[in-house]
């Protein structure tokens, strides 16, 4: 297994580097510039907007400010300068990717803990009234944006009197050291960003897995050991359902980079200190630098996501050999 | 000499009140400004649109930075929250030579940085000299200091006389000067010389000065409050200054409040949210956005929201691009009965009305209705709507409708007179303004084709001359001057006439390309900037006011006010764009208990 997991993180380096040129080029071949903002200003004649491109070395031919780039993450694991806060951007980056692993995995946990078992669920009880009321409710989550999910849970939170209205915080303990009001203040904020995320991929979870499982249950391994007189409860969980979940794990690891661009609007509408809004400001303002350092960590997160369900699939699946 | 000693009863009267701190104090009368003395105490929670780059002011361009210096550092000049006219700083008092090219400024005593070193002279030249001075800093203004003199560009000298005094001497006397000092923050040497020429520094070594990730003990500053914590991308939290200079009528310290909250909230959805559910103290919203906070007034909310009339802020333009590409369009465009014909078919009141809810008016062509000095009525000889002097405008232009497809077409059987109208999709408001011209404008038999762009590219399509015909807005300033290079032909962002732009970079205008009107403006503009007689200058600027309202280079459309909503804890509310240097009410803010 660990030969072939090296020869996978190997074949990536090409991708990534190929990544990176299509990323660089349709970002430069944009109209504008990070600087255009600055031409309103009264303080800024084209002098001085002059002057900041070349301390930014936007005045540099495109090719070379791609090889500087690259030659920095190589050479010394630089991603470069965010031209917007002025600082590295790993720095910028690293700021927001504890909150955006928070959110996230809480996110994923929260969908897969109802997903599962609810797909299992409205599989065994096909067409009663659990199928027919957790599918109805999977059928709106999936054709309601997250956004609009978002929005509607604040407004919901507003007419009641609440104010934990987007944020991960109280006003009161953003930057406050640890205590169990701080934690109890994060989990009456994360509710409704992990609702508001979770609720499309929840539904979707569900639908698979159900649909999986369907599948599963009229096959003849199954038919099989109810044969032999196992019970029901074993039938599911130990044949027909460690069968059905293996597409899903391929699932996960393609829901990796959403970690970064998935949830965009929702983390905007809801003011959500994560990488998603810095992703969507990023491309808007041309700092060039942090788009296509993000753009890089999503598709580098889709391929480890890819490698991670493969070796995942062959652990909980004997049948799947890679040599 | 002529010498203007201002505000001196005020020292007179902060002298006798001096007991506690050791500086020279500023009385700040309440009453004057139509306000109550405060409580001391409390918390002040206000929006930020994004995080701060920097926490040096001179380092980036940020709209967020420009809010927190503002609480953090003061200017030697600033405004008088009321009137706008200019009263002592840091300097308390100024003198100007006979021919307006020395200022002397006295600075307060005892005044000191908040790590309690004295504030000096030296402070001051080191602000002015080695960081706005210099060209490598990012939001430095080295233009303001440069002047050209018969060709050749000299440079303002500044000298620190004594450790109170400083002098400043200018190659030309210039117009604008004292209001541009309003917008320097001075910083502390001793905490910045490092990173300066002076101190062995590169050039642009300044702009790495501060920045949010270092320590924050190093920012120090002489305002109202000080930078207390920095949670990266959601909060920062100022306290209050006990050292601070300004005092009420009663002799109680300014500011009132004993903290200022920042919260990072993007976006106008998660900020009314936010403001809804008591997080925020104060937020400024839009002529939309009104009915629904001032019904959830009316229904008892807590909180008011107030409007009036305002001096900054941004009245929205439409501008027909002189050189368009296309060579017909260009020669109807930059004809003044073409522009005057559809300034008619213009419904600024329907915009007022529909667009904003009321809360706007009839702009000034461009200067502010709300500017006491310069704004002169020029509403009589702008073009009011009215539908049939606009088509008769074009009949007499010989674009008639020739084809008798609806269209009116060019002179002499040309194509469709149809064009696009650029705007900012990203703002509700130009969306709305635009569809009502694009509608009004089809009324006459012209043929407007939307186009909307995103709002960060609006700039750079205008300057860029890329456009037909576009919805841009500028700010109003309090003097003219300071708007020089959008009004003023041939200024880098005269940009619906291109042709008037040096052809060298920094070189003399293109005054062939010039009309005859245009030529005039740039006189003005050339004039008002040498003279120091206040009357002339107003003068001056009144006749090109008329000279735009005829000619319009560009159509003013609506001049919107400020609308804020603002909890009823909050007392001596003052609304502030929240980017003016020099205005400064939030120390008069207090919390009611």
């Amino acid at each position: 297994m660990i030969p072939f997991a090296a020869k996978r993180l190997l074949v990536m380096l090409p991708t990534l580097f190929l990544v990176s040129i299509a990323c660089f080029v349709v970002i430069t071949m944009q109209p504008g510039s990070f600087t255009d903002k600055y031409l309103s200003d009264p303080r800024m004649g084209p002098a001085a907007v002059a002057q900041i491109k070349a301390q930014l070395g936007l005045d540099r031919p495109a090719y070379q400010q791609y090889l500087r780039w690259v030659g920095g993450i190589v050479t010394r694991g630089d991603f470069g300068y965010s031209f917007f806060a002025g600082q590295p951007v790993s720095e910028v980056v690293g700021q927001k990717l504890v909150w955006t692993l928070v959110v996230a995995g809480v996110t994923m946990l929260f969908s897969w803990l109802v997903a599962v078992p609810l797909g299992i669920l409205t599989a065994i009880r096909r067409n009663g009234l659990t199928d027919f009321v957790a599918s109805f409710i999977g059928y709106i989550g999936l054709a309601v944006p997250d956004f609009l999910v978002a929005l509607l849970l604040v407004a919901l939170v507003l007419s009641f009197g609440g104010t934990n209205v987007g944020g991960l915080f109280s006003p009161a303990y953003i930057g406050t050291s640890w205590s169990w009001a701080r934690l109890a203040d994060l989990l009456d904020h994360l509710w409704i960003p992990v609702l508001a995320i979770g609720t499309a991929g929840t539904a979707s979870i569900m639908r698979q897995m159900r649909a999986n499982l369907l599948d599963v249950l009229n096959a003849d391994y199954v038919r099989t050991a109810r044969a032999k007189g196992l019970r029901e409860r074993r039938v599911i969980n130990r044949h027909a359902v460690r069968t059905a979940i293996n597409p899903l794990i391929s699932m996960a690891g393609l829901s990796l980079p959403e970690l970064i661009n998935g949830t965009i609007i929702a983390s905007i509408v809801l003011n959500l200190p994560t990488i998603g809004p810095l992703l969507y400001d990023s491309l808007l303002a041309k700092d060039q630098y942090v788009a296509m350092t993000l753009l890089l960590l999503a598709s580098a997160l889709l391929m480890v996501g890819n490698l991670l369900a493969d070796l995942t699939l062959a652990w909980t699946d004997p049948r799947i050999r890679y040599e | 000499m002529k010498t203007f000693r201002r505000a001196s009863f005020l020292l007179v009267l902060a002298l006798a009140l001096a007991g506690v701190a050791a500086a020279q104090q500023k009385v700040v009368n309440t009453a004057d400004l139509g306000l109550q003395p405060g409580q001391r105490g409390g918390t002040i929670t206000l929006p930020l649109n994004d995080a701060p780059p920097s926490f040096f002011y001179y380092a980036v361009i940020d709209t967020n930075i420009d809010l927190l210096a503002n609480q953090m550092f003061d200017t030697l000049v600033e405004f008088n929250l009321d009137t706008y006219k200019l009263e002592p700083g840091l300097a308390t008092s100024w003198d100007v030579s006979a021919d307006g090219t020395v200022y002397t400024f006295h600075l307060r005593k005892g005044v000191t940085w908040s790590d309690g070193q004295p504030f000096t002279a030296a402070d001051v030249v080191f602000t002015l000299d080695q960081v706005v001075s210099n060209p490598q800093v990012k939001a430095g203004d080295a233009a303001q200091f440069t002047f050209n003199v018969g060709g050749e560009s000299k440079h303002a000298t500044f000298e620190a006389v004594d450790p109170q005094t400083v002098k400043i001497t200018l190659p030309v006397p210039s117009a604008a000067f004292l209001l541009n000092l309003r917008s320097f923050y001075i910083v502390p040497k001793h905490k910045l010389e490092q990173y300066s020429v002076e101190g062995g520094g590169q050039p642009a070594d300044l702009n790495k000065a501060w920045p949010t990730n270092g320590p924050l003990t190093d920012v120090v500053g002489t305002g109202p409050y000080v930078l207390a914590s920095y949670t990266p991308g959601q909060k920062v939290v100022l306290e209050r200054n006990p050292d601070y200079w300004k005092v009420d009528q009663n002799g109680t310290q300014l500011p009132y409040a004993d903290e200022l909250d920042y919260l990072v909230v993007k976006g106008t959805q998660a900020q009314t949210a936010q403001f809804l559910a008591g997080n925020l103290d104060e937020l400024n919203i839009s002529g939309s956005q009104f009915p629904d906070f001032k019904s959830r007034e009316v229904a008892g909310a807590p909180f008011k929201v107030a409007s009036s009339p305002a001096l900054f802020g941004s009245p929205p333009h439409l501008a027909f691009n002189f050189d368009a590409k296309d060579p017909a369009l260009a020669s109807v465009f930059s004809q003044v009965a073409f522009r005057r014909a559809m300034e008619y078919a213009v419904d600024r009141q329907r915009v007022i009305d529909d667009v904003y809810n009321g809360l706007a008016q009839i702009p000034g062509t461009p200067t502010a209705p709300a500017d006491g000095t310069f704004y002169v009525d020029t509403t009589s000889q702008m073009h009011m709507f009215d539908l049939e002097k606009a088509k008769a405008g074009l009949d007499a232009l010989g674009i008639k409708d020739t084809d008798g497809n609806g269209v009116r077409n060019l002179p002499d059987g040309g194509k469709d007179l149809e064009f696009t109208l650029t705007y900012s999709a990203d703002s509700q408001t130009d969306t709305d303004i635009a569809t009502i011209l694009q509608n009004d404008f089809g009324q006459v038999g012209v043929k407007v084709d939307l186009q909307g762009i995103q709002g960060s590219s609006l700039f750079s399509t205008a300057l860029g001359g890329d456009f037909q015909s576009i919805i841009v807005a500028f700010g109003n300033q309090p003097d003219p001057e300071l708007r020089k290079p959008i009004w003023q032909p041939g200024g880098s962002l005269y940009y619906w006439h291109r042709a008037t732009q040096p052809a060298n970079p920094g070189g003399q205008p293109t005054f062939d390309a010039m009309a005859p009107w245009e030529k005039t403006i740039y006189d003005i503009f050339d004039q008002g900037s040498k003279l120091a007689d206040q009357a002339k200058r107003v003068q001056l600027y009144g006749q090109w006011q008329r000279l735009n309202a005829e000619n319009d280079p560009v159509i003013m459309i609506a001049k919107p006010q400020n609308i804020a909503a603002v909890y009823d804890r909050i007392g001596n509310f003052i609304y502030s764009l929240g980017v003016i240097p020099g205005y400064n009410p939030v120390p008069l803010y207090y919390v009611s208990k």
